[in-house]
């Protein structure tokens, strides 16, 4: 464990990732709210395009993207840790089995910034990485300012792959 | 009314719509000729082919999309129907096959079977319409009614119960992606 009590993660600016989200020409935000997330839903709100889309549950969100991706639109999907644990089944028919590029972007609800995720308590924080091994998932973590490229890097992996790729937001965005 | 007289039924009034099809009206409507153009079929991912037709219909507002569910996969997503109403797509039509069975796996009762009102669960959701059909002989005479309404529209199909061995038209969908995202692309 861990006895360092400094952040391992830092806070990224909610305005910064929105502009990464335009720079890569996003249509729709389809979003399950997540609380490390709540200011980048609250500007993404704001703006008529991308059109935020809150759905019920990640199931849907899967499915909606799927949708769009096959009318011919650029959607991501905005979720946390939970909801990749709850809509495992969904990934695996619709983004790996069938084939459609689903960019993730999951906040790490739970998850104490001061230990890196792996030797965090909450399951869902801890457990969330090795999940999307099992499933050979890639991911690309957000841990602060410096790292603002994964959200390229995982758009990029998404539609390279033809399947899902994922960012990890470490901390509440600002 | 059997499955097969309304896939029959839908199949004859299609043209051009898209289609998204899920569990056991999967094989019939490929039997139908319907499983080549313009389609998905929503499998292994039970409850999800309703959200599938959404994001096509909220992508492609010019093209009807028509999604032919099941009473059982659609409790499994049932707050698809909060999330389709609140998109609102003018050009969703969502037919659910109502049997109050699992009948892929082995029919089963739904969870209240006989007590869901699925009609009065789109409207109280937020659908525009939802209307109840029993009948071919009424299915046939109201279609073309449906169509001319606005989205997003709710048809519960009553069918009977069938034991006979499920069915899968075993196409994968990745397949099915690709097509259908060119022929949409296509005409643009």
């Amino acid at each position: 464990m861990s006895t360092n009590a400094e952040p391992v993660a830092r806070p990224v600016d909610s305005e910064a990732i929105v502009a990464e989200i335009l720079k890569l020409g996003i249509t729709h935000v389809i979003c399950v709210p997540d609380t490390f997330q709540k200011t980048v839903i609250a500007r993404l709100a704001e703006l008529e395009v991308p059109r935020t889309l809150i759905v019920c549950t990640e199931d849907e969100a899967m499915g909606i993207n799927a949708g769009l991706y096959i009318g011919g639109a650029n959607p991501m999907m905005l979720i946390q840790n939970n909801g990749i644990h709850a809509s495992i089944n969904t990934m695996k028919a619709i983004a790996l089995d069938a084939k459609v590029p689903t960019f993730i972007v999951v906040g790490q609800f739970l998850r104490d910034a001061t230990k890196a995720p792996e030797e965090n308590r909450a399951r869902a924080v801890r457990l969330l990485e090795p999940t999307l091994d099992v499933w050979g998932v890639p991911y690309f973590r957000l841990e602060g300012p410096e790292d603002i490229g994964a959200f390229a890097k995982a758009y990029e992996r998404a539609h390279e792959d033809k399947g899902p790729a994922v960012v990890i937001v470490g901390t509440p965005t600002v | 009314m059997q499955r097969q007289e309304a896939i029959d039924i839908l199949a004859r009034s299609r043209e051009g719509i898209v289609s998204v099809v899920t569990m056991q009206s999967v094989a019939p409507w490929h039997d139908a000729g319907q499983g080549e153009v313009d389609h998905i079929d929503a499998t292994q991912c039970m409850g999800s082919a309703s959200s599938i037709a959404l994001g096509i219909a909220l992508a492609r507002p010019d093209r009807k999309v028509m999604v032919l569910d099941g009473d059982g996969s659609l409790l499994m997503q049932l707050g698809s129907l909060a999330t389709i109403a609140g998109a609102a797509p003018a050009n969703l039509y969502h037919f659910v096959f109502a049997n109050g069975l699992h009948q892929s796996t082995g029919n089963q009762p739904l969870p209240a079977q006989g007590l869901l009102d699925w009609c009065a669960m789109a409207t109280a959701a937020g659908y525009r319409k939802a209307v109840r059909i029993e009948q071919a002989e009424d299915l046939i005479e109201q279609l073309p009614g449906i169509w001319a309404e606005q989205g997003p529209l709710l048809v519960e199909l009553v069918i009977a119960r069938e034991d006979t061995e499920p069915r899968w038209a075993g196409v994968p969908m990745a397949g099915q992606v690709v097509a259908l995202k060119a022929s949409l692309a296509a005409e643009r």
